[in-house]
Order: structure tokens, then sequence, then C-alpha cells
């Protein structure tokens, strides 16, 4: 890269900064990313405005069409744009309000002050400017949002896992929670955050996204033989990854015979 | 106490590349940038045509190349290296002086010297020219050792033909046959236009059951092309192609180049038609 | 070297005797599973359960771990790479028969030249304490058909059979003859303990049914047969292609090859880390072509692999019959079932249209 250092920034939009938090938890690291690069805005830790940036972090979900203009600035002003987190790479959780109706959405959060405030479809940073690469995760592991920094700082592509999260569980050697009759969204959702979730008790979400190539057929198949429901897979699904296709039921005449 | 306790000397790892210098580089194309490069240590290397390097640069990765220059005992090697990757991407930024790690040769190649006495039909097509070049310079370095020698090569259109000097002097040489043609031609282009299997209709025929075919290119063409050969009576045995597999060790053991039973990078690159057909999943 | 007797009240001690020159690697409970660990405290010794049905991940991980260091660099300078290739003394303790043949294929696999001297330096420094099973460790186990229910020829220390208040020890190498006699707690067999041993392998025998409908001599040839077979395709509906198969098998040893950098994007490691090719990405190349693009192809190139190329490789089974790819798959894929299905496929020969139709007209 350049002589001087590369300037890189965090910008929040709809999300719960968890994120950014995450980055600054990078305590062992940050002072060698200190002495890497100058970080020129960043709300959670200092307030400078810059003019331009080599990378430009986007947290958060893109939930009101004022936004968009924001978004566009940001895009205009960086060489790299990177999603950092789910909000910014599939919309996040807040894509669930997309699917209860956005008056809905409005009225239990505001009450009869909903009108006062703007709201659109949550989506994806993507779907307002071009994504260059995309940290995964709510939130994001420290280390994969390291291993971005350090590609970037070194000028190749980020090794971001497209494999599911039962790779990463087998090699914890957890049980695998099928097999203690309960279900987990693993067999479908990125990995990179070595099976956090399922480490520590819980069930993955697939907070990190889908596979490039999930087998949906072999879903929904595999999900109703452990007593699923179209339903219970559609909510499976749309916590993260609401956004996708796959949210669809393959036909519409299974979900009827529920 | 017991022998497994007790430290073998240290072995020498098969990963560690050694450092060579580039001392030329030249943009063929857009994409493609040939180099030569020569080995810090002095040592130099043996090489057959049809065998490849592990291409090194720390922090980035490896990646397969096939050595473009004559087989034998050398100095020196060159590649034409097509931007693809992160590693090929680095590369490419790299000039006369730089250092890059390379371990090799690897892979099977190809001793000309059983082909001794044969007619050669050399048939390239794409960068596929750049491995076919290391048995194309073997040949008309070794010219007095073979019967005919034919070289077809296709391109998509006259800016990506590689090695122009090469193709020059193989015009001007009277004791081969040089033919190319390119897909797409431009306003300045006079010579043929359309897909290699064309160049066939323009040759003479050769002596089949004494003709030897390099056929490389990417695997539409060679489907193709093989076609024509065996048309021509070739032996299934005398055709030869090379595989592009994912060679990511080098040293069969990785499995990324795995073609059912077989390991590209040490079985391979080189197989000859017989073989491929008998691998199913070869092309 | 004569089989020699550990009472059972004396396997804290010979442990914590191990633990004094070796690491020790020996199965534990994970949850209602088991799984190999390092045992790091003497007190810890108490957590060995020597009668464990079978574990998630095989003995491998300590020989060929997940992830390893293949050499390190202080920047783009090739001059500034350096591979040091190391191993700890080590005891695996309590691998059961089919993990050891197992660990038999993989040594034939990584020394075959060119050898890999990252897995050749740590099989030499590791020793393999073995322990015999009496029959059933799960429900997809074909341990009968593939010959693996009996420690290999050799490539293993001891071997221990459970016989109630004793352990039946046989003794495999000199390096294993070396340890029993320095751990001073053992006893030379005596008739009775002979007998006891044989009522074992009688039971056990009885315990461990074939469960193929062939030969499996004849495995390698059947799998050819099936190449086209419609088989992999409908199997290849239910799978995820998410690894769980590959990464649990005891005989699976594909790896990726990665450049880990520093926080100065300059240093680093260059590692390799298991892989697998279930995974979509394993066999495409940087243009982007992908020669295993369908689920199907790379299921089928999985059950050949096990069924036949690692054995023609090899010379040694590619597929030990453990039932761990099956168990652990979510979708409920068994490799035995397939190698019954293609038996059934290639039972229906050419020959046996003709007859058949004939027949029939």
């Amino acid at each position: 890269m350049a002589e001087s250092k590369p300037t890189i920034s965090f910008h929040d939009f709809t999300s719960c900064e968890g994120c950014q938090l995450q980055v600054l938890n990078c305590e062992d690291e940050l002072l060698d990313i200190l002495g890497a690069v100058d970080i020129v805005e960043f709300r959670e830790a200092i307030d400078d405005k810059a003019d331009s940036y080599d990378v430009a972090f986007i947290e958060g979900a893109f939930t009101r069409e004022s936004d968009r203009k924001r978004l566009e600035t940001i895009r205009s002003k960086a060489g790299i744009v990177v999603a950092l987190g789910a909000c910014a790479c599939t919309g996040g959780l807040n894509v669930l309000k997309n699917f209860r109706g956005l008056e809905k959405s409005m009225k239990t959060v505001y009450g009869d002050s909903a009108d006062w405030y703007e709201t659109s479809q949550a989506l994806p940073v993507e779907a307002a400017i071009k994504v260059d690469y995309k940290v995964h995760g709510c939130p994001i592991p420290r280390q994969e949002f390291l291993e971005v920094v350090t590609s970037l700082l070194a000028g190749r592509t980020p090794r971001i896992p497209d494999h599911p999260v039962c790779v990463e569980c087998k090699l914890r050697e957890n049980e695998c929670l099928y097999h203690k009759s309960q279900y987990c969204m693993g067999p479908l959702a990125r990995a990179g955050c070595d099976a956090w979730c399922p480490s520590y008790g819980g069930r993955c979400y697939a907070c990190r996204g889908l596979i490039s190539d999930p087998n949906n057929q072999a879903a929904f198949d595999v999900l109703e033989e452990f007593g699923l429901t179209i339903d219970d897979v559609l909510t499976e699904f749309r916590l993260f990854n609401g956004v996708y296709d796959v949210s669809q039921p393959p036909t519409e005449a299974r979900v009827e015979k529920q | 106490m017991s022998q497994a306790t007790q430290q073998p000397a240290e072995a020498v790892s098969p990963y560690l590349p050694r450092a060579a210098k580039i001392v030329e580089a030249k943009d063929f194309t857009e994409q493609e940038k040939y180099f030569r490069f020569e080995f810090e240590d002095g040592q130099g290397i043996e090489y057959l045509p049809g065998q490849f390097m592990e291409v090194s640069v720390f922090g980035i990765g490896e990646a397969p190349i096939s050595i473009c220059s004559s087989g034998g005992k050398r100095d020196d090697l060159e590649m034409c290296i097509r931007s693809a990757g992160d590693v090929t991407n680095a590369l490419h930024e790299l000039n006369v002086g730089d250092t890059v790690g390379l371990r090799g040769p690897m892979g099977n190649g190809l001793d000309m010297d059983a082909m001794e006495g044969m007619d050669l039909l050399f048939v390239a097509g794409g960068l596929g020219l750049a491995p076919c070049r290391s048995f194309i310079l073997t040949a008309l370095e070794n010219r007095e050792k073979f019967g005919r020698v034919t070289i077809l090569y296709g391109s998509r259109t006259p800016k990506d033909l590689l090695y122009a000097y090469d193709l020059d002097a193989w015009r001007d040489r009277d004791d081969c046959e040089f033919l190319v043609t390119v897909d797409r031609g431009d306003d300045d282009w006079t010579g043929n236009t359309g897909v290699i299997t064309t160049l066939f209709r323009k040759i003479d025929r050769p002596d089949a059951a004494n003709t030897a075919a390099f056929i490389i290119g990417p695997p539409v063409m060679f489907k193709f092309t093989v076609l024509e050969a065996l048309a021509m009576g070739l032996r299934k045995n005398n055709i030869y192609c090379s595989l592009e597999r994912r060679m990511k060790c080098g040293l069969g053991k990785c499995g990324h180049c795995q073609i059912r039973n077989v390991y590209v990078c040490q079985d391979g690159p080189i197989f000859s038609y017989a073989e491929v057909m008998r691998l199913r999943e070869g092309i | 070297m004569l089989p020699q007797i550990l009472p059972k009240d004396k396997l804290a001690d010979f442990a914590r005797f191990l633990m004094g020159e070796y690491r020790l690697a020996a199965p534990v409970a994970k949850g209602h599973q088991f799984a190999f660990e390092f045992i790091e405290t003497p007190e810890d010794v108490g957590r060995i359960r020597m009668d464990y049905d079978i574990t998630i991940l095989p003995p491998k991980k300590f020989l060929h771990p997940m992830y390893e260091e293949l050499l390190r660099f202080g920047g783009r300078d090739p001059a500034t790479g350096e591979a040091p290739i190391q191993a700890e003394p080590t005891v695996i303790l309590g691998a059961h028969p089919y993990d050891l043949h197992a660990i038999a294929t993989t040594d034939a696999a990584m020394r075959a030249e060119p050898a890999d001297p990252y897995y050749a330096t740590k099989r030499d420094a590791t020793l393999l304490i073995g322990i015999n099973i009496r029959g059933y460790v799960n429900d997809e186990q074909f341990m009968a058909d593939m010959r693996t229910t009996e420690p290999p020829e050799g490539g293993w220390d001891l071997f221990m059979t459970d016989l109630g208040d004793r352990y039946y020890v046989e003794v495999g190498s000199d390096a294993g003859s070396k340890l029993h006699q320095a751990a001073g707690m053992f006893t030379q067999a005596a008739g009775d303990d002979h007998k006891a041993k044989q009522a074992f392998d009688n039971e056990k025998a009885s315990n461990l049914p074939k469960r193929l409908p062939y030969d499996t001599r004849y495995l390698p040839e059947l799998m050819s047969e099936s190449y086209d077979s419609l088989l992999w395709d409908a199997v290849a509906r239910r799978c995820f292609s998410c690894g769980t198969c590959t990464n649990v098998c005891p005989t699976c040893y594909c790896f990726d090859v990665q450049d880990k950098l520093n926080l100065d994007a300059a240093s680093g490691v260059r590692r390799r880390q298991w892989d697998s090719c279930q995974l979509h990405t394993f066999a495409e190349v940087a243009g982007g072509e992908n020669f295993r693009e369908h689920r199907s192809s790379r299921l089928r190139h999985r059950m050949f692999r096990k069924g036949k190329f690692i054995y023609e490789q090899t010379g040694k089974p590619g597929c030990v019959g453990c039932g761990r790819c099956s168990v652990h798959c979510v979708a409920d894929i068994s490799i035995l079932e397939a190698y019954q299905q293609i038996a059934d496929e290639a039972a229906v020969s050419a020959m046996e249209i003709a007859a058949a139709r004939e027949e029939s007209q």
C-alpha cells in the first residue's frame, strides 16, 4: 500500500453498535492496528471527520430511505467498503419488521408518535451501494475483522469461509445438536465463528448468513424429519436471513398442508 | 528412553521455496506477463518440458505455474503468468530485481527423447501455449532428432497472442510449419480467423502412426481438437495434454488436484489421451 | 515379546508414568460422547475412559493436526522463510483396532514419496497403545467386513484387552517392550490369562457380524461398476456438503494451505488445515472453473476414495468401517448402506438381464 498509513473509518447505521465494540475488544491487537493504519472516523472512539478513506467499515442495516444519501457519500469517499456485521451484511434482525409489516412495527414501537418517524424496509447495505467485502456475524468474530484488516493491508482477498458451521463444530468435537434432538442452522450457515453458539450450548441461527450453495432440498427434508414444520423452518431462516430468497418455501402446497 | 523419543535429524521441509530473482520481465497482454527467473543459490534447475513450479509470495500464497522454457539442466527458467487470483496479481506487480519463492520442478513432464524419429504436432490454445512452448523449444533445439514439426496456435484476438518474438521466429524457420488463428480478428489482422480446428484443414496429412501430438489449451478446445487428431488417425497413446487442477501442495497429499485415483500434481499434469479417457473426470 | 498383564488398578499409575516421559493423549468423556484429549495433570488421569464406545474425532488429530504450521516468514522476501519441523514425544493411549488400522493407512499415504516430513516426524515420536473393543461401538459400524476388528500387523506398540480386573497386554514393538519394562508394573501373562483372552476374543467375534452381502475384496471393483449409478444423485439430494463425514473420518487427510498474516501485514505463517472434498470450493481453480461442481460428484468422490482409491494407492483399507461418517451425518447418509446398494446394482449384471429376458419370453 501507499507509504503514508492507510486510513480507515467506521460508520454506523441501524444496529446496536456491538460490532464496533468487538473491534474495540481487540485489545491485544489494537495498538498494532493503530501502528499500521490511521483511524479517521469512529464514533465509538473518536469523532474526527475525514474527506476520504482507504477502507470504510459500515455497521448497521439500511432502514431509512434518507440513509441512502449518507451511504452513497461514504461510497464515494472510500476506496474499499466493508460491511461489518449481520445488520450491514443481510439486514440482520431488523429484517423481521419487514415480515411483520412496517406500519404495525412502527405502532408497536412508537405508539401514537409513529408518524413522526421515517422508516422503510430493512435491507443490507449493498441494497444501496456496492460492498467490496463482508465481515459477517452478530456480532462479528474478532479474528475475522483482523483477517480483513491485515489482508487489505497486504493487498489480498480476505479469507472469509464459505462452508457450513458444521466444519468448525466438528473440529471442536461438539456433540451435534441434532443428535441431542435439537435443531440448528449449522449445515446451511456460513462458518467463521468457530462454532460459537453450539460450543456454548446454544444453537446456530446462521447470523453469518448462508453459504453460497445451501442444499435447500436437504434442509426442508431433514428438518421435517426432525419434526419441524415449514413455519418453524422459516422462522429460523428469517431471524438473520430474511432477505434471502431461500426464506420462501419451495412450494406453496407444502405450506397449506401444514 | 525408547527409540520413539529420540529425535531424528531435523527433516527438510518440501514446502520451503527456493529464492529466485526476476532477471527479465515483460507484459505480453493486459492479463499475461512473462518472467525469467534465476535461483539465488546459484544451483540452477533441471526439469522436463510439461513440469510446473509452485510460485510463492509469502503472505499471499502459492500458485502452480507451468514452465515455458525448454527442458534440461539450466541456470534459469521462464514462465508466462496470467493474473487470475491473489498470488498471480501480486506476481504481476513484481519486476526485474524482485525475488519470489519457487518450489519444483513438479509433476511428471515428458522426456522428448522417447519421441525421437517421430513427427511432432503442437496444438496450443490461449495460455496453453506456455506449457506447449516448453515442448516446442525443446524439439526445435534438438531439431535433428525429429521428423516434421507442425505448430498450430489459436487465440481469442490478435491482442491476446503471446510470445510475439517466438511466433516470428517459428514463422521464419523453414524446418517447421507454423500456423496461427484468432477467433476474432481486428482491422490490422490479415491472418486466419476461426477456431483452432480450422487449421487442421490447412496442414498436410501427417504420417498418423508416427506422429505425437501435444494438445494444450482450455478443456473445450481439447475435446474438439482431440477429435481432429483422432480423425487424422493419430494413436490415443501419442496424443498428449496437460490438465489444469488446483495443485496446492504439489506433493500428492492435499487432495485438491485429485481426479479419481490420480494426483495430477504427481502423476500428471501431462497425460496421454488414452489415460485421460479412462479418467472420465479428466476433461 | 510375550503378552503381559497390567492390573486394572495400576492403569492410573501407568498413565502417570507415561506422563513423565511423554505428552499423553487418551479418551475422555465429552457430554454423552467421547473425545481424545491431552491429559494435562496427574489428577486428570481419572478422566481417562478406556471403556469408551467411540470418539467423535479419530486420533489422526495428533498426527495430522487440524491446523499445522508449515513455515514462517518475516515478509515477502523468500529468504525470510524458515520451516522448523519438530515433534514432542507423545503416547496415544486407548486407540481402538480400527483406528490403529486407519493410522497404518495414513502412515502409508503420508510416507509415500515424496514423504511428508511433518507427519513422519510426529509419527516417529508417537507411541500407540491400543485397547480392544468388545464389539458394539455404534449402529453404523462394519469393521468385520473391513477386517479391522483386530490390530494391524504392525505399527503399534502395546495393545490392551480388558479382562475385568486386569488388562491383557500384547507387545507389538521393541519400543512397546521397553515401555512396559520401564514402567515396572507389568507381569508376564499366564495360562489363565491366555484362556480369558481367548474367551474375550470368541465373544467379541460373535458381537461383530459381517453386514455386507459380499467380501470387501470386491469392493473396489463394485465401486468401479457403480460410477454411473443414479445412487450418487439420489443420496446427494440429502447431502448438505458440510464436510462432517471427512472431518470425522480416520483415513481422510486432505488439507488446504493458507498464509496467515500477523498485524504488520507482512510477516506470518503458512499453515495447512483440514479441508474436505465435500466443500464446493475444494476442486475450484483460480479461473473459477470447478471440477467437482455438483454435490453428487463430490459425494461419489468421497465414497470412491474410501472404497477404492486409497486402497489402490496404499494397499491398506481406505475405509475401516468405524461408522463415524454415518452416525455424525445430520442427513443420515450411511456409507454402509451405499456399499450395500452398489452390490444390489452389480448383482444385476448384463448376463443376468439376458437370462431374465430369455426366461420371460
